[in-house]
């Protein structure tokens, strides 16, 4: 039920008068990283823009770390005690929600960007 | 769960999913743009967002056939319907391809066409204003020939200009020779006044002599003036042989130079010392000329050779020799005994002198002889035989010696091959290690095979042999100073009888 609400509605209190001529999309924007710092700065800023423009947005939403593991034997030959390499690859992932046209979302993304970000955004109509 | 999935908030199958990628700068880029444009990764295009991407974003959207991705592998087939029949290519590609001149076979030949520009790796063409491809030197080459003289043969007449090439040959047209010379050697050789080689204070010219003696034209100085004349041509010849583009003028060189008062001077001067020219003499004192002279002549007339060396007929310097010198005294002696005893042996017998000499057969030098004659100081002559089995001296061991078994502490046993002492002098370092060995009354360990001792018993051996090293060395130490003097006899006795390679001491 609540779904089914949400799936056309919006929200009028928050829409602002310029809103309403442009058409509403749902956007998804998903922020992996291999660097936790820099994706939480990332999030932090996305999220605080939206705000500032009134959007309605849902919070970062944190997706389980992926841990890749990689184990080698240290050695280059065969020779010597057998000792073993752990090595991880930390894969983090956060996604954002936002109903609002797409230019805004546009400005949005374009301003700050961290490198070793990667940027995804799905859009699609209300 | 039992209930229903719950609508997420979107639908992936309905919606175009973009990818902020970095811009691939070759192509225009203008600071104004970000460094990352959106691209669309998925392959819904039935559902586009048309606000979401700007101008050059949608550049890097298009799917062309020209672009240079157009051939990749495509995942899906969903593109291969929007193609044209035929070759596959739109029909202005097609067309363009064709204008070029290069096959018309479905491929796309445009896609590797590029933009010549100033960017790009090395192949990239860049236009240099100064480079100057007509200095390449031809591959004909032109030598001037106005100067050539031909042979006689080929000339037939005898008129003056007849000689040149000009006039041999069939056909000759003015060509401009192109040197492929530098410009600034070209300048430097056309430098004609070369004033910047010399210094700006001089005032005079090269010739200067020339041009001075020219207008006074006396006739003393004509030899001189010919001579410098000719110096002139020489050097005009010369200029005209190098490189003919240089200028005529060095022929002209001799002006005319104003004159100045001490030119007059000067020629004052060298008509006097023209005109005093009779006295031919030395500048210095006129009174000494004479007795100078002949004191010089007669000096060395007490000194005077014959004079062989003008001769025509040679002759041995005994022949040249004078009848009032040793030397032609001791000469004529010579010959006097000699013609005697010319004479001498046809009329009487020769006397017959006998000088002893040695003969083979009566002497004979053999080794031993020889050697004899050395001093016995440096060696000790005795026959060379070949070496014998040593061990012939002494009779086997086996048999006891007569006296060996009566042998007390007191007789000392001589053994070996030098008849030493045995067992009287200090021993070696083995046996020493057993005396201490049985001083010490250590029991030796059964000696085991090695890798199958531990480590400890390992250890504890190797600590009791050093031990026992240590020991033995203390003790010959102590047995050499008590016996010092008795060591000292044995090395004399040794140093007689024995060969001196024994060192006891």
């Amino acid at each position: 039920m609540a779904a089914a609400v949400g799936y056309g509605a919006m929200k009028p209190t928050k829409l602002g008068v310029e809103e309403s001529h442009e058409t509403l999309n749902r956007i998804r924007i998903t922020l992996s990283s291999r660097d936790v710092k820099n994706l939480e700065k990332v999030c932090a800023d996305l999220v605080k823009g939206a705000k500032d423009k009134q959007l309605r947005i849902k919070g970062p939403v944190r997706i389980p770390t992926k841990v890749l593991h990689i184990t080698t034997r240290k050695s280059p030959c065969g020779e010597g005690t057998n000792t073993w390499d752990r090595f991880e690859f930390r894969i983090h992932k956060r996604v954002i929600d936002l109903i609002s046209s797409p230019d805004v979302v546009k400005q949005i993304t374009s301003i700050n960007i961290e490198p070793g970000v990667e940027v995804e955004v799905t859009i699609q109509d209300v | 769960m039992g209930g229903k999935k719950k609508k997420s908030f979107i639908d992936k199958k309905r919606s175009a999913t973009f990818t902020l990628v970095a811009r691939d700068s070759a192509s225009s880029s203008d600071p104004l743009s970000s460094n990352r444009v959106f691209v669309r990764t998925d392959n819904h295009y039935d559902y586009s967002v048309p606000g979401f991407l700007d101008s050059d974003e949608e550049q890097y959207n298009r799917h062309d056939e020209s672009s240079i991705f157009a051939d990749a592998v495509e995942e899906s087939g969903a593109r291969y319907a929007g193609r044209s029949n035929g070759s596959g290519l739109p029909e202005e590609v097609r067309k363009e391809i064709l204008e070029l001149g290069l096959p018309d076979d479905g491929y796309n030949y445009l896609m590797h066409l590029r933009e010549i520009r100033n960017q790009g790796g090395g192949s990239a063409y860049y236009e240099n204003p100064r480079a100057r491809f007509n200095l390449v030197p031809l591959d004909v080459k032109a030598y001037d020939a106005s100067r050539v003289r031909l042979n006689s043969d080929a000339v037939k007449d005898d008129e003056p200009g007849v000689d040149t090439i000009y006039k041999v040959a069939s056909k000759s047209a003015p060509v401009r020779v192109q040197k492929a010379i530098d410009p600034d050697v070209i300048r430097l050789l056309d430098d004609s006044d070369l004033s910047r080689f010399g210094s700006d204070v001089e005032d005079l010219e090269e010739d200067f002599v020339l041009m001075a003696n020219q207008p006074d034209g006396e006739e003393d100085e004509n030899g001189d003036v010919q001579v410098k004349n000719s110096c002139a041509d020489e050097e005009a010849v010369y200029e005209r042989e190098s490189d003919s583009e240089v200028d005529d003028e060095m022929d002209d060189v001799v002006q005319q130079r104003v004159r100045r008062p001490l030119d007059d001077a000067f020629d004052e001067a060298f008509k006097e010392y023209l005109s005093s020219d009779e006295d031919n003499g030395p500048i210095f004192g006129d009174e000494n000329q004479a007795d100078l002279e002949e004191k010089l002549k007669g000096a060395l007339k007490d000194f005077n050779l014959e004079d062989s060396v003008q001769e025509e007929v040679y002759k041995a310097p005994a022949d040249s020799v004078k009848d009032d010198q040793e030397s032609a005294q001791v000469i004529r002696k010579c010959t006097e005994y000699a013609q005697k005893y010319l004479n001498e042996s046809e009329g009487e017998e020769r006397e017959v002198v006998l000088v002893s000499e040695s003969s083979d057969e009566s002497e004979m030098w053999d080794c031993e002889t020889i050697v004899s004659t050395y001093s016995n100081l440096d060696n000790h002559p005795a026959k060379i035989e070949a070496p014998g089995n040593p061990k012939r001296r002494l009779p086997p061991k086996s048999i006891p010696f007569p006296g060996e078994l009566g042998a007390g502490k007191d007789v000392i046993t001589l053994g070996g091959k030098e008849m030493l002492p045995v067992n009287y002098l200090p021993q070696r370092r083995k046996i020493m290690e057993g005396l201490v060995r049985e001083k010490l009354g250590s029991a030796e360990k059964p000696k085991k095979v090695v890798g199958e001792e531990s480590k400890e018993e390992k250890k504890e051996r190797k600590v009791a042999l050093k031990n026992e090293r240590r020991e033995a060395r203390r003790a010959k130490k102590e047995l050499k100073g008590l016996y010092k003097s008795e060591t000292q006899r044995a090395q004399k006795a040794v140093a007689v009888t024995g060969p001196s390679s024994i060192h006891l001491m």
